[in-house]
This record gives structure tokens, C-alpha cells and sequence, in this order.
């Protein structure tokens, strides 16, 4: 068992019911609980399945250095990028745009 | 707007940490608060500073002064490297930040005597067994030379790897053979850790035992102690598999053995266990010398770092 996050942007109404039914709506579509590995790639099956033009990250507790992992599906500027065995995240801007 | 309180910031124990991330081509800046790497295109990485032992800077970084004063705030260790992680120059936090550490080290490297008893202490832990007795640094150092040739030779073995000897030419780096190439990308993972807690535990990294003369002596050191438990068998055994990009590869293992030994947690314990060889304490504040005037802020952090 170890601590999962889930934290949905633009999903469809009928994936944010579904994963209140095993975690704990914290705030508007960040999702907390406390799950079995299995349990937490059915849900992510879920959540991958369900998406639609939305966008999921989900981060659990893990035996890795920085104690964590996570993982992405759907489109956001912010994408995972591997430092040589550390995964941080990188803000990309939009296209075209000379962000600051 | 409302005044937002000032609150600073803490220096996290160096076995709370991840071990290390190499930065190349960006610059490396503050923007709200946060240590950001900025790539081309503007491409943004945050990196979470206070939870890093020692950050390498690659060729091809660029740091600004906001980002080093919140690194050293936040007692991380930033290490300029050059290509593949061969030390060119180091800075980020100047060593002996505790002058009763610093002397207690200075006191134990000066007096002969007891500097045979801390490499004596260093030897056993090394080796497994008490050193020989009645022999002089020099001989043991002689010993010392012998077993480790011996260890490389034993361990190419073992990985299948074509050993001739260490050896490298930090000019001509491309020059060198794989298996030193990883070596070295192995060692400068385990030197980067072991300066961060050297640092941290308010050593200086320059007062060596064994080693001498060369600022890290101390580093090379208590190195020394962890190199043949965790970082020359990964360099052998990625070596053996002749990859495409051996620094890579040699990086995530080493952090796979870091986190699998628990390093971390274990250098600046070792560091102490050493130097207790000695027999002698830190010194005491002599009665006629004045403390700070203003007492130093309450650290949750290691003794070493200048903590707010």
C-alpha cells in the first residue's frame, strides 16, 4: 500500500465520479488515497481509458530515490523529463508564444 | 498588499536527500522562489534544490548569483564538472564551516600518532580486518596500493572486462578506454556526494590522511572507504556492456546503489567513526574567547550548514 495523488484537468464528468469512488476528492480534481499497486493501475487504467481531451498526472509513493514516481496521459505543457534516473518536470511554452 | 512575513529557509539533513542531478546547457536561475534550469526555447525545469546533496554544472551551464545564494541557503552542494563529470573546478560552500570540527581534524592530521590511528581505523573499515600492526602510514599506504590494484583486477574479472590499469588524461578524455571512462564517471558521482556531506558535517575537505596535498585530499579519503562497495563494480559492470552512453548509464546505477546502500545516510556517521580512531575530543570554547554576538539560528539541517 503507498500513497497515491491524481490531479485531472479538463476530464469529463463521468471519470471525476469514478474516481471518487476510490479516493478522496481534496480539492476540484486532485484525488488522494491510500492504494494497493494493483489497485493503483486499475485506477490509472481508469483514468487513461476515460480521459478524453483531458489531461491526468498520477504520482505514488515508490522505492526510488526521490520516494516517488509519477505519470502522465493527455496533452500539457508540463511533460516528464528524465535526468539521468531523477524524473522532474519541464514547462514547455506555447507555440509561437515568447513566454516568461 | 500586506506584508508577507520573511521566513527563511532550512538546510534539510543530507540523509533526507536524493544524491546528486548533472545540469548541462541552460541557465540556471530564480524566478518565484524557485531554482529553475531555463533551456532553449524557453523550456523550464524546476529543481528541487534543498532535497539534492550536490548539483554538477556541465559545460554549457550558465548560474546565476540569485540561484548559487539560494543553494548555499539551502546547503546544497553545487560542483562545477567537465565533460562526463571529471572535476575541473568545485565551489559553492567553503570547507570548516565549524572552527571546533576543523581544528579536532587539523589536531588529528598534525600529530603523527594519531594520524596512524585514523588510517589505521580507515584500513580496517576498508579491508574488513585490522591493519598490520606497527607499521607507518607509508607502509600501510604501500598495503593499501597493493589490495586495491588487486581488487580492480579481481573485480574486471568477474564483469569480463579488459582491465590494463586506472588511468586517464583529463586533457584527452576521449582518449581513455571505456572501462576508465566509466570508472572515472563513477568515481566523480562518489567524490560529488561525499564533498556535499565533508561540507556538511564542517570538515575540511582539504586535511587528508592518506591523501595529501590536493584540495579534495580528505574527500579522496573517506571516498575511498565507500569506492569499492558501490561505485567501481558499476563501473566495471557497465563497462562490460560496452553502451552507447556510458556516463548515462553509469549515473543510474550509481544512484540505484546510492539509494540501495543508503550512502547518504552513511558518510557523515563514517566520517565521525573515523576520526573517533584518534581518541581525542573537539576542542572546548576557550574560557577567554567571546561566542557570537548574535547566537546562530536553530538548524534542523547538519552542523556544517550556515543555516538562517
Amino acid at each position: 500500500m503507498s500513497m497515491v495523488v491524481v490531479v485531472t484537468e479538463n476530464v469529463p464528468p463521468r471519470l471525476r465520479g469514478r474516481l471518487a469512488i476510490w479516493l478522496l476528492q481534496v480539492r476540484a480534481g486532485v484525488y488522494v488515497g491510500e492504494v494497493s499497486r494493483r489497485v493503483r493501475e486499475m485506477i490509472w487504467q481508469q483514468c487513461t481509458e476515460l480521459c478524453d481531451e483531458g489531461n491526468i498526472v498520477m504520482a505514488w509513493a515508490t522505492n526510488t530515490e526521490s520516494g516517488f514516481d509519477f505519470q502522465t496521459v493527455g496533452k500539457n505543457r508540463r511533460l516528464p523529463v528524465d535526468m539521468d534516473g531523477l524524473r522532474l518536470v519541464s514547462f514547455f511554452p506555447e507555440a509561437g508564444e515568447n513566454a516568461l | 498588499m500586506a506584508d508577507t512575513p520573511y521566513l527563511p529557509l532550512k538546510p534539510l539533513m543530507m540523509k533526507d536527500r536524493v544524491s546528486m542531478i548533472f545540469l548541462q546547457y541552460g541557465q540556471i536561475d530564480v524566478k518565484d522562489n524557485a531554482f529553475v534550469l531555463i533551456q532553449e526555447n524557453e523550456v523550464r525545469t524546476h529543481i528541487p534544490v534543498g532535497s539534492i546533496a550536490c548539483i554538477m554544472l556541465e559545460p554549457g551551464t550558465r548560474v546565476s548569483h540569485a540561484a548559487v545564494k539560494l543553494a548555499a541557503e539551502v546547503g546544497t552542494l553545487l560542483v562545477w564538472v567537465g565533460e562526463a563529470g571529471v572535476r575541473v573546478y568545485s565551489s559553492g560552500q567553503p570547507g570548516g564551516a565549524r572552527s571546533d570540527r576543523l581544528l579536532y581534524q587539523a589536531k588529528l592530521a598534525l600529530d603523527d600518532e594519531l594520524r596512524l590511528k585514523v588510517v589505521r581505523k580507515m584500513y580496517e573499515i576498508r579491508f574488513g580486518e585490522a591493519a598490520p600492526a606497527k607499521r607507518s602510514v607509508e607502509q600501510l599506504r604501500g598495503i593499501e596500493g597493493a589490495r586495491v590494484r588487486k581488487t580492480y583486477e579481481l573485480l574486471a574479472k568477474k564483469y569480463g572486462v579488459e582491465w590494463k590499469r586506472r588511468n586517464y588524461d583529463t586533457d584527452n578524455w576521449d582518449l581513455s578506454d571505456v572501462p576508465n571512462r566509466c570508472m572515472s564517471a563513477a568515481t566523480a558521482c562518489l567524490y560529488g556526494i561525499t564533498e556535499a556531506a565533508v561540507l556538511a558535517a564542517g570538515y575540511a575537505p582539504a586535511i587528508g590522511f592518506i591523501h595529501w596535498g590536493k584540495p579534495l585530499s580528505f574527500v579522496y579519503d573517506i571516498a575511498d572507504v565507500f569506492k569499492f562497495d558501490t561505485v567501481v563494480p558499476i563501473a566495471f559492470k557497465i563497462a562490460a556492456k560496452n553502451p552507447h552512453n556510458p556516463d548515462r548509464e553509469v549515473r543510474l546505477a550509481c544512484r540505484d546503489a546510492f539509494r540501495a546502500q543508503n550512502t547518504l545516510a552513511k558518510i557523515i556517521p563514517m566520517i565521525e567513526e573515523i576520526l573517533a580512531a584518534g581518541e581525542i575530543q573537539p576542542p572546548e570554547m576557550p574560557p577567554e574567547s567571546v561566542p557570537p554576538a548574535i547566537p546562530p539560528a536553530e538548524s534542523i539541517g547538519e552542523a556544517g550548514h550556515r543555516s538562517k
